[in-house]
């Protein structure tokens, strides 16, 4: 890459891939030739620290800078703050090892107090790391457009709707949550071309994902996926942590003071990461006045992370066993995230699988390489046009039934996108109410899974106990997000209401954020509704465009000239300052071409079920010669 | 929605191998899947969408033995009705192994429980067998012997279920 780059004004916005990790996040993009390139700073560096400091001022510093404030302000500096995402302020999370003070021990949302009186949510906080690898790439980019954002792919729904919001207040379009092993699936099998059954053992700084997926040409099935969504690096150095705690006279490590706290970790930081490659480390404490050397072995250090480890072991086999698979029909097993480099968390994988993992892709960049692929074939661009990527629901969706009890309505591991419906009744004479509960999660009981909404459906008609009938319908996106809706259907007056469950910050909320981070707030906002609906217009135009080149022969011609008037409107539309009259326009555009794409869909799975059309046999073979152009020669396999 | 099988373009037939489900499943997605609608109109989006959630329901339904046997008795309009009960063999024979389940569990017998373990998952292929003898001997019936075969595929499953959740229990202790 050369030195100097000068951008092209008039270039099309370049998507991208982020992986917003616990403890450090980055950004990628595809090159020229097709191969993701990882967004770097002048010093070279890849990695953005998680951690954001908030200074005097209304100032905010994130990565590197902010880490180095953290030790002198702990509290004011926020590290690992995805691990509080989604989460209610009396969260176990917020009781573990960590310097900060919280704004309240209740209430839905995690709030955190930091400089000059702020009080500010997780969801706010990753926005600002968000915002700061947007910068990032657009410095190498020029524009950027819509992204792909990886998340733990056992995370719930609260903390995916709530890593949404964060882009939303980062001002980034989404175009997918992806599950972080799946993109680092998606990395390995566009770079190796190898087809079979693989697991991915995914350990980050503050998550842990498993996930087992079949790669068959292109297309890679996710068959199960488990894990922990509060397991990883930093628990290994919350354990060595409590002991140096020790060490320096605090015997109660949750109530040492924030310095102290702060220390240990990244004391215990550094000597997890001595001991990856030596089997002793020697260290002197120095805080607080006293000065203590202190040695620690691997040994010592395996025996105090044990017990982390074989957490990581049990959800692998319930993995397997979710998939209907043994050890030994894994074909390989893909390393990721850096806590994988723990000699203990290796050889434990080793021993499991009885083969050696493959780790040939760097653990900490792979996920970003793989998001910025997929953000490229979402994008409609490059050479993968026939790379699939076909996702699970990580976790049971239920509805609390009588007695507190779950009731399943979406089972874990169903493939999404998934819709699924259950009908109940009342219980009393003439109920009017109807409760609903939405938790999600594989326990027995309600209280012990995680209450993702709670909405009472109105207005039934005085009946009998048990005649009416309420149906409740879940659908969950590709990105793993759920919506419910409700209806009474005994009377046919079937009244909907559509619920999209919120973790403590509704809608409103964000609203009300989006308009603080603006300087001129209101007019700022209308001029992003334009701007917005100006490129959606563009987008539906040229979707429409394409639609009709491939299929005009599916439209009479009075059909063809009402999608042709509709068309010219949206376009005169777009031309004008009114967004309300853009969005008018999209939606009779929309309604002029319903036919045509009820016909164009009959036509398209005709195709799929009569086996591969002469044109797509052809796509695969270019799709081949794109991927051989991409890989360095020691790479290309000719077999 | 229409059967699950018409849906995936298979045969109705309780002899499918796993392999070409999935083919057949891979091979609707790639056209279906919400990925293959980023750049179109929200029209095609949502319709892409419906059938997308159509195929993954007919697939999860298709792909698992009990559940396409008992889809494959509703095709031919003889769904087993919920009310039926399951022949008193069946019910003393599972009565039996719940008995000696909870004692091995109680004395922390892990290798009985997974002797058990081992026996149901062969009786459950050799249910499996007996139904696809069954669906070939009767390719229009939907008889007692086979709604009978169904049943006892489904308290198999049950049993194994609650058998493997214990041997997780047990190995998550370490």
């Amino acid at each position: 890459m050369s030195l100097l780059q000068i951008h092209d004004p008039a270039a099309s916005p370049r998507p991208i891939g982020i992986d917003l990790g616990t403890t450090n996040s980055l950004v990628a993009y595809v090159g020229a030739m097709g191969e993701p390139v990882v967004v770097r700073d002048c010093d070279g560096e890849a990695l953005v620290p998680s951690v954001v400091h908030y200074a005097g001022d209304r100032v905010t510093v994130v990565g590197a800078r902010a880490r180095d404030l953290a030790l002198e302000h702990p509290r004011d500096t926020l590290v690992s703050v995805k691990r509080f995402m989604g989460r209610g302020a009396d969260d176990p999370e917020t009781r573990t090892l960590g310097p900060y003070r919280f704004a309240s021990a209740t209430g839905p949302v995690v709030r955190f107090e930091v400089g000059e009186g702020r009080v500010v949510t997780p969801v706010e906080v990753s926005a600002e790391i968000l915002r700061d690898l947007r910068e990032r790439a657009e410095d190498e980019l020029g524009r950027v457009g819509g992204a792909v954002i990886t998340v733990p792919a056992y995370f719930d729904d609260a903390q995916r709707q709530a890593t949404r919001d964060a882009a939303r207040l980062a001002g980034i379009e989404v175009l997918r949550l992806l599950n972080e092993p799946t993109a680092a699936a998606l990395a390995y099998g566009l770079e190796h071309r190898k087809n079979g059954r693989f697991l991915v053992f995914d350990l980050g700084g503050g998550t842990f994902d498993v996930t087992l997926l079949d790669l068959d040409d292109g297309v890679f099935q996710v068959r199960a996926t488990g894990g922990d969504s509060q397991l990883g690096g930093d628990d290994f150095d919350r354990a060595i942590a409590s002991r140096l705690l020790e060490h320096l006279g605090h015997r109660e490590a949750p109530s040492a003071p924030p310095s102290a706290v702060r220390y240990a970790l990244e004391a215990a930081r550094s000597i997890k990461h001595a001991l990856t490659d030596h089997d002793l480390v020697e260290t002197t404490l120095d805080h607080g006045g006293q000065s203590v050397l202190l040695r620690v072995t691997r040994a010592e250090f395996d025996a105090w992370t044990a017990p982390l480890v074989a957490r990581t072991q049990v959800a692998c086999r319930k993995v397997l066993r979710d998939a209907t698979c043994s050890a030994a029909d894994v074909e390989g097993i893909i390393l990721v995230g850096g806590a994988t480099r723990i000699p203990s968390v290796r050889r434990a994988v080793a021993s499991l699988f009885g083969r050696e993992p493959l780790a040939d892709i760097d653990p900490d960049l792979v996920v970003a390489m793989g998001a910025s692929l997929q953000a490229d074939i979402l994008a409609g661009q490059g050479p993968r046009q026939d790379v699939l990527l076909l996702d699970v629901l990580p976790l049971s969706l239920g509805i609390e039934a009588m007695g507190g009890v779950v009731e399943r309505i979406l089972p874990r591991n169903t493939a999404i996108p998934a819709e699924a419906a259950q009908v109940f009744t009342t219980y009393a004479e003439n109920q009017t109410g109807f409760e609903i509960h939405v938790v999600q999660g594989e326990r027995e009981l309600a209280a012990d899974c995680r209450s993702l909404a709670r909405f009472t459906l109105r207005g039934i008609p005085p009946m009998p106990a048990g005649l009416p009938r309420l149906e409740v319908r879940f659908a969950v996106d590709a990105d793993g997000l759920l919506r419910v809706s409700a209806s009474e259907r005994t009377t046919g007056m079937s009244q909907d209401v559509e619920v999209k469950p919120t973790y403590g910050l509704d809608d409103a909320a964000i609203e009300q954020m989006l308009l603080d981070a603006y300087e001129h707030g209101e007019r700022d906002v209308v001029a992003r509704a334009l701007s917005e609906q100006r490129i959606e217009a563009e987008r539906v135009l040229a979707a429409t465009d394409k639609a009709l080149a491939e299929d005009a022969d599916l439209l009479a011609p009075d059909e063809r000239s009402r999608i042709d008037a509709a068309m010219a409107g949206l376009r005169t539309a777009c031309g004008g300052d009114a967004h309300r009259r853009i969005v008018a326009r999209i939606e009779d555009l929309d309604a002029a071409t319903r036919e045509f794409a009820g016909r164009r869909m009959d036509r398209a799975i005709r195709r799929a079920l009569t086996g591969q059309s002469l044109a797509s046999v052809e796509t695969d073979t270019a799709r081949a010669a794109g991927l051989d152009a991409h890989m360095p020669p020691s790479m290309r396999e000719d077999d | 929605m229409s059967d699950p099988f018409s849906t995936l373009g298979l045969p109705a037939s309780f002899d499918l191998r796993p392999d070409e489900i999935d083919r057949a499943y891979r091979d609707l997605q790639k056209v279906l899947h919400p990925d293959r609608f980023a750049g179109r109109s929200p029209q095609e989006r949502r319709l892409g969408f419906g059938r997308a959630v159509e195929v993954n329901q007919a697939y999860r339904i298709v792909r698992n033995e009990l559940a396409r046997a008992e889809a494959l008795l509703t095709l031919r309009g003889h769904a087993v009705s919920p009310d039926r009960k399951a022949l008193p063999a069946l019910l003393m024979e599972m009565m039996e192994r719940r008995e000696a389940l909870s004692e091995a569990r109680a004395a922390g017998d892990l290798e009985t429980v997974r002797a058990v373990a081992e026996e149901v998952r062969s009786e459950r292929a050799a249910a499996c067998t007996q139904l696809s003898e069954l669906f070939a001997l009767e390719p229009e019936a939907g008889s007692s012997s086979v709604a009978d075969a169904v049943i006892r595929l489904r308290y198999l499953e049950r049993f194994l279920d609650e058998l493997e959740a214990i041997e997780e229990d047990a190995a998550s202790v370490p």
